[in-house]
């Protein structure tokens, strides 16, 4: 096979393709040109034994197409000593007459007809290229493997992982990631604790790739890490903290669904690739950036399944009278917002005798008090994951989220004397100096509801609050718009 | 099969820890800051810690975080190195609040505060990765674990066995 040598003065190159209808129309003008003394490179892009016959070499690997930044087949590129001084794309008959000085050249084609799109720009295959060819522009060190490694065990071994396999962080997919994101790869986001080491886009983007996002997810992904940094979401406690909770991540916004992700059936399971792989990507991030990694300094002495992935989308679509939580937390509908939440894994709540909002309501409530301990209030803040069968109670009733959550807030007020430390034979309690006051379990902004979940099923979740939300003002969940 | 090149998704931090500030060598005119750390019941041990210290006639001035989850705020920070010559920090008993007391603990030294952390035994490892992580060879005490469920008298007894630790690690003598 042949190959391109460098192109002296005057070299003509021509790039095609074997399916290319165009390129297979351009062969009589081709030829007309190479009898009339022209010499053309001809480079194929798929097919090696296309155009054999007039010399044609290939360019499997779209190494010369990559250099020549071709657009189209056929591309047809006049070279001088000092580099490109014409080009033609697709058929365009007065265009090759003039580049070629053939001002009778293929008289019998038609005027004009478009190309087809170049191999080498394929989605996948040009960030390739620039990989292997161009100027990828990653800082991060390189980790060269040798070429009998597992790539998969390589990033066991290297530590970078959840426990679960990962995406090897390829320059390509690193490339392909940041093109989720019109931000310059090295801006730095913020410092990740615990080590409060700085990320940069770019590290951002190799923890999404290893996560198995897609870059059409990676703005969200930002934005939850820049929530995740704000200083009151107290990233730095609640990675390192004994307690169970990780951060939970609900998205808003018409983004949801643009990206497919599940707010419906098993919406805080298994199975969508981008609510998987979002909450992986925050997790990563915080393990490979900042540093936190389970016995070192995250010392959580049970964890819980959430400290894998924890993100969800809220259902706006099958109740559009329901406000979402990004609205409750003061943004318009139809933001794309991201809310985090520093939470633990789920509890459930079964309840399928209650008929009435005021049946549901004191219901509700009989379980969110055990969050933490039952005798423990304004220690934690809580997540209501409400189910649509749930929720159309309130809703056929009439109530909206600003009345059911003041109804649960309500129904969860005790007198302080069956909380103190020691009252009803319990250790644990509130402090006795509280005895005579009425309690509320949760701060008044500290439980938010979310509504989700599959259509049927008289089921809905808790997910507890980090022992961190006590402090009222220093730690509270974090909304923040996602930038597209 | 080729080989592959991947990227580090690391912070790339170095491994080798920068030594502490070296401490006075006596405690002679110097204010010792008592650091509270915000932690349940950690006042109880910093109540005991000031009072020895008075014994010995050495200044103490007390501080507070507002929470144990959170690196000390920039204005305590800032309090501490214009009126003290040395920091205390007590007492982390859990993971949180050893990150976080770690990371007051090397700010105050980058700024000239030398100190040491007052720990639980628990969170020996959580202290030496933290500092390891950031490149620190910070210095530190550790008390019985745990420390939530003690009465203050035992508190107080904890104090007292470690106390001349405490002074051992913020002066130079001992280096």
């Amino acid at each position: 096979m042949n190959t391109l040598a460098n192109p002296d003065s005057s070299t003509l190159l021509l790039f095609v393709k074997a399916e290319c209808e165009t390129c297979q129309l351009v062969v009589p003008a081709i030829e007309e040109s190479m009898n009339a003394g022209n010499t053309i490179e001809i480079l194929v892009q798929d097919d090696a034994s296309f155009l054999n016959e007039l010399g044609s070499i290939s360019d499997l690997a779209l190494e010369e197409s990559f250099r020549w930044d071709v657009e189209t087949t056929p591309t047809l590129i006049h070279v001088g000593a000092d580099g490109e001084l014409a080009r033609v794309e697709g058929w365009d008959r007065e265009g090759w007459q003039r580049l070629l000085n053939m001002p009778t050249l293929g008289s019998d084609l038609p005027e004009f007809q478009p190309g087809c799109g170049s191999k080498s720009r394929e989605p996948g295959i040009h960030e390739t290229l620039i990989a292997e060819y161009g100027e990828p522009g990653i800082c991060s060190r390189k980790v060269e493997l040798d070429k009998w490694d597992d790539e998969m065990e390589s990033c066991f071994e290297h530590g970078w992982t959840d426990g679960l396999p990962v995406t090897p962080p390829t320059d390509a997919r690193i490339v392909r990631m940041l093109q989720g994101t019109r931000r310059d790869s090295q801006e730095v986001i913020g410092k990740v604790p615990p080590n409060l080491a700085p990320v940069t886009v770019e590290k951002a983007a190799i923890n999404a790739v290893m996560a198995g996002c897609k870059p059409e997810y990676f703005p969200v992904v930002l934005a939850a890490l820049e929530a995740a940094l704000e200083p009151v979401f107290t990233m730095h406690g609640l990675l390192c903290t004994t307690c169970f909770s990780s951060p939970v991540i609900v998205v808003n916004g018409p983004i949801a669904k643009q990206i497919g992700m599940n707010w419906g059936m098993n919406v805080l399971g298994q199975g969508n690739r981008a609510n998987a792989t979002i909450g992986r990507a925050l997790q990563l991030i915080i393990r490979n950036v900042g540093g936190g990694i389970p016995g070192e300094l995250d010392r959580s002495t049970l964890g819980g399944p959430g400290k894998f992935t924890f993100c969800f989308a809220e259902d706006e679509y099958s109740d559009p009278e329901w406000e979402p939580l990004s609205v409750s937390r003061g943004f318009e509908r139809g933001q794309n917002t991201v809310t985090l939440f520093q939470g633990d894994g789920i509890q459930g709540f079964i309840d399928q005798r209650s008929r009435t909002p005021e049946e549901l309501t004191k219901s509700l409530a009989m379980s969110l008090l055990a969050v933490g301990h039952v005798k423990l209030a304004e220690f934690t803040n809580a997540m209501l994951v409400i189910s649509p069968e749930h929720h159309s109670i309130y809703k056929d009733a009439g109530w909206n989220r600003k009345k059911i959550t003041d109804a649960l807030h309500a129904a969860m007020r005790r007198p302080g004397s069956e909380l103190i430390e020691g009252a009803q034979g319990v250790g644990e309690g509130v402090v006795a100096s509280r005895e005579s006051e009425t309690i509320n379990k949760f701060w008044p902004e500290g439980l938010l509801i979310v509504r989700a979940g599959g259509q049927a099923g008289l089921y809905s979740a808790i997910c507890a609050g980090w022992t961190g939300g006590r402090f009222r003002d220093q730690s509270q969940p974090v909304t923040r718009e996602i930038k597209l | 099969m080729t080989a592959t090149a991947l990227r580090d998704p690391t912070a790339e931090t170095a491994e080798v820890n920068r030594p502490r500030k070296p401490p006075p060598q006596s405690l002679d005119d110097k204010t010792v800051a008592l650091l509270d750390i915000g932690k349940m019941r950690g006042d109880e041990f910093v109540d005991r810690m000031e009072q020895l210290f008075a014994a010995r006639g050495i200044a103490t001035k007390r501080y507070k975080k507002p929470t144990n989850t959170r690196t000390a705020p920039v204005e305590i920070i800032q309090d501490i190195v214009s009126d003290v010559d040395i920091v205390v920090i007590a007492l982390s008993d859990c993971g949180s609040c050893t990150s976080c007391s770690t990371h007051d603990l090397n700010d105050l030294d980058q700024l000239g505060i030398p100190g040491v952390n007052v720990l639980t035994e628990e969170f020996r490892h959580a202290f030496e990765q933290q500092c390891s992580k950031i490149g620190f060879g910070g210095a530190s005490v550790y008390t019985p674990h745990p420390m939530q469920n003690r009465t203050t008298e035992q508190l107080h007894e904890f104090a007292d066995s470690v106390f001349e630790e405490i002074v051992a690690a913020i002066t130079s003598t001992n280096e």
